[in-house]
């Protein structure tokens, strides 16, 4: 669905001027920006796209990261900006493969902080420069980092009250019942052509 | 004299404290009565739900859309559904646009009033929460007559709402909506020109507008530092685009300023319910694309299709093509955000919940330093947080 | 009619026959001064009007809990009036999810409670983790970390049913015949 009185987004050429070695692919979706960079210019390219007044992207309103287990580059640093001036949205990628420190952008944006605490303690990238990179939202003593895809949904301890011990006690994971994960994934023919038919309608009305 | 440094005390709070809206438990270190760092351990409601999502289809995971912010669930439910209709590309009925905006409406109201009087008790009046709770349960009668449930509705589904309103129900709303002005009203005089309560908050956890945009603050709290920024004028989303009703700003972005913004947006939420009800056109309220919404119960008792799309749509439910996609609704406490990563199955392959209250949350350690103990109180009442959301 | 006769456990209608017994009641106070009857009896006749429940909410069903004391709902009517505090209370109502990390502070909050203490369990994450059963942070169950007395099901319950679920704990507590509560 198109967003009526959203500003036209960003071109690319309007990026190249002032950020033109440091980007490695650009897109649009969805009436986005969305470009890639390396970990080595993100703190760069951050504070361009909010200094420059042309960009003014004056917020960062989300920072999160994807698993991808199967590339090379396994992990996806996803940082959404608003420019609040301009009324635009744009999306920064930065891929990064496991164990490889990511540098911290809390001098860049404030809001930052947590979201790289969160970042840290779900997919346990580490972020350079964070004053405070402690777990956020896990249990106290958590081991693992939940949203990898090779964690298991339903983790490793469970908790109990032990009434020998008058505390609470660690225990691995029991399941009376397992997680029933039926596959429905069968080839559903129908939805593939509907979808290729939007994709097909999209491009006439774009063309 | 030699000086003698000591070290400051620190104070634990909650997480089992009336004040602390839910599970919040901070560890104020203390300088005398000021606090010098708050640090904030949240997580203490952390259920998993992104990764419950990804276990789930579509439209399995959208009642943990309500379970987020649970004081104004649809508006959650909102923005999911707004993003698989984007992924989609369905077009979602004017009618079912319509319902959705009065009970996003509804639910701000709701939010407002369950925050507004929930900060009345925080600062020292209670009066307010025994006199918006008979609203607040005026207003989940409306929410269980349009879909039966009091609180998590899962009324909102991808491609319009799951079933239309009972007759008279809209009529209703109205009368309720020429009375409502008269709680607020009232709610005002006990508190808009209360001395204490202006003392308790009165330039209390001030933010500037730069400031509040780099901690990423958003909805009234951005708003009441003086930033005409709402999603619903600025990037309307159905048919928000076709209603009028003003933004209203606050001057000081303290305290008070958040209480006087949350006010005015009752009254405009007011004029919005009223123009939808006013305006609802008539027709379907679902998308009539039988591979994303299910067939209306009539049409499976005469139709063997029909029968085999709901077969389809309940077990295996419906593929998302692949790609990524941002969609952020003006939810009552701010921008509440879906970055929904599909790779084409039935199942998400990620979604992030961008969540207002996280980044208020991340915020109090700042907003509190320099303030007395008993200003944390009101800081966390007036900046509106609630866990569900927060630690998702 | 004397009281000795009277069966405690079975409540007496409205009506001639209660009017009986309350003036008889009167009667025997205004002419000797006391009455007797069972002390376990009485004290459970004196718990079951005034529960005392602890302000902790968790997660969703807080807000039904605040709806159930608030206005409309009224619990005051039964004596049931909120404690802040653990020390004050007798029954804890886990009012949402419960997480391993809540849980250690949950227990702690229940030991503080004083005897005798009751639980309810509100909602069916608190009964049985309910929709997030699988998830790698949440207690299968608040009856994992405490004893708990009521469960009400619901996701959430509705005020009308937490009533219910308390009422239905006012039952349980007159049929206890031990005065302390093991």
């Amino acid at each position: 669905m198109e967003q009526a009185t959203l500003t036209d987004a960003l071109s690319f050429e309007a990026l190249l001027p002032h950020l033109g070695g440091m980007i490695e692919d650009a897109d649009h979706k969805g009436g986005e920006l969305v470009i890639r960079c390396s970990t080595d210019n993100i703190i760069e390219v951050l504070t361009i796209l909010r200094d420059e007044a042309d960009f003014a992207f004056d917020q960062l309103t989300d920072l999160t990261a994807v698993d991808y287990p199967n590339r090379p580059y396994r992990f996806e640093l996803v940082y959404q900006l608003l420019s609040i001036t301009h009324n635009r949205r744009m999306r920064v990628l930065v891929a990064l493969p496991e164990g490889e420190v990511a540098p911290s952008v809390l001098p860049v944006f404030n809001s930052a902080n947590w979201a790289e605490r969160e970042v840290w303690d779900m997919f346990g990238i580490f972020f350079a420069g964070h004053p405070d990179l402690r777990r956020l939202l896990t249990d106290y003593g958590f081991e693992g980092h939940p949203l990898r895809k090779d964690f298991p949904t339903t983790g490793y301890v469970e908790v109990r009250y032990d009434d020998t011990q008058r505390r609470v006690v660690y225990e691995p994971v029991h399941l009376t019942q397992e997680y029933r994960d039926f596959d429905f994934l069968s080839p559903w023919e129908g939805v593939q052509n509907d979808i290729e038919d939007n994709a097909a309608d999209q491009e006439e009305q774009g063309a | 004299m030699s000086e003698m440094q000591i070290r400051p005390m620190t104070l634990n709070f909650g997480p089992q404290h009336p004040a602390a809206h839910g599970v919040l438990r901070l560890v104020l270190e203390m300088d005398g009565e000021v606090i010098e760092r708050a640090d904030a351990h949240v997580g203490l409601l952390h259920r998993g739900t992104e990764k419950l999502i990804e276990q789930k289809t579509y439209l399995q995971a959208l009642p943990y859309f309500d379970r987020l912010d649970y004081v104004s669930p649809m508006n959650q439910e909102h923005a999911w559904a707004l993003s698989i209709e984007k992924a989609l590309n369905i077009e979602v009925p004017k009618r079912a646009q319509y319902i959705r905006v009065l009970y996003c409406e509804i639910g701000r109201i709701l939010n407002h009033v369950l925050n507004l009087t929930t900060f009345a008790i925080d600062v020292g009046a209670m009066t307010p929460l025994l006199w918006g709770f008979e609203e607040r349960e005026t207003l989940m009668e409306f929410y269980e007559r349009a879909c039966g449930a009091r609180l998590h509705a899962a009324y909102f589904r991808p491609g319009g709402v799951h079933q239309d309103l009972p007759d008279g129900l809209c009529d209703d709303i109205l009368k309720w909506a020429d009375k409502f002005p008269e709680f607020i009203n009232d709610l005002e005089t006990l508190l808009t020109d209360n001395r204490i309560f202006k003392q308790r908050t009165v330039n209390i956890g001030v933010t500037t507008r730069e400031e509040a945009l780099d901690y990423g603050l958003t909805g009234p709290c951005l708003r009441a530092t003086g930033v005409p920024w709402d999603l619903r004028k600025s990037q309307p989303y159905d048919a928000y685009a076709e209603m009028d009703f003003d933004v209203p700003i606050g001057k000081t972005g303290d305290c008070y300023a958040r209480y006087l913004v949350r006010i005015e947006e009752m009254r405009q939420s007011l004029r919005i319910i009223r123009q939808a009800i006013e305006n609802m056109p008539e027709g379907p309220v679902l998308a009539t694309n039988n591979k994303v919404t299910p067939p209306r119960r009539s049409d499976m008792k005469n139709s063997m299709e029909a029968l085999i799309h709901h077969f389809k749509l309940y077990t295996e439910g419906f593929h998302v093509p692949e790609g990524e996609s941002y969609t952020a609704v003006e939810a009552p406490k701010g921008e509440f955000g879906v970055y929904l990563v599909a790779d084409g199955t039935n199942k998400p392959y990620r979604a992030r919940l961008r969540a207002p209250g996280y980044y208020f949350m991340a915020a109090v350690d700042y907003l509190c330093r320099g303030h007395m103990l008993a200003d944390s109180v009101a800081i966390i009442g007036s900046l509106d947080i609630v866990f569900g959301e927060i630690d998702r | 009619m004397t009281l000795g006769k009277l069966d405690l456990n079975t409540p007496i209608p409205q009506g001639n026959d209660q009017d009986m017994i309350l003036n008889a009641v009167t009667d025997e106070i205004a002419n000797r001064g006391f009455v007797i009857a069972k002390a376990d009896k009485l004290f459970n006749w004196a718990r079951t009007g005034s529960l005392w429940p602890m302000t902790f909410g968790l997660a969703c069903c807080a807000v039904e809990m605040i709806h159930a004391a608030s206005s409309r709902y009224d619990m005051d009517r039964y004596g049931m009036l909120f404690r802040p505090s653990p020390r004050q209370s007798d029954v804890m109502i886990v009012a949402g999810t419960l997480t391993n990390k809540m849980a250690p502070a949950l227990r702690r909050v229940y030991d503080q409670m004083p005897e005798p203490r009751w639980v309810l369990s509100m909602g069916s994450c608190a009964n049985g983790g309910g929709y997030y059963h699988y998830s790698y942070a949440v207690v299968r169950g608040c009856d994992r970390i405490v004893p708990v007395d009521v469960y009400v099901p619901g996701c959430p319950p509705t005020a009308e049913a937490l009533i219910y679920g308390l009422l239905q704990l006012q039952k349980k507590i007159k049929r206890t015949s031990t005065i302390a509560r093991g």
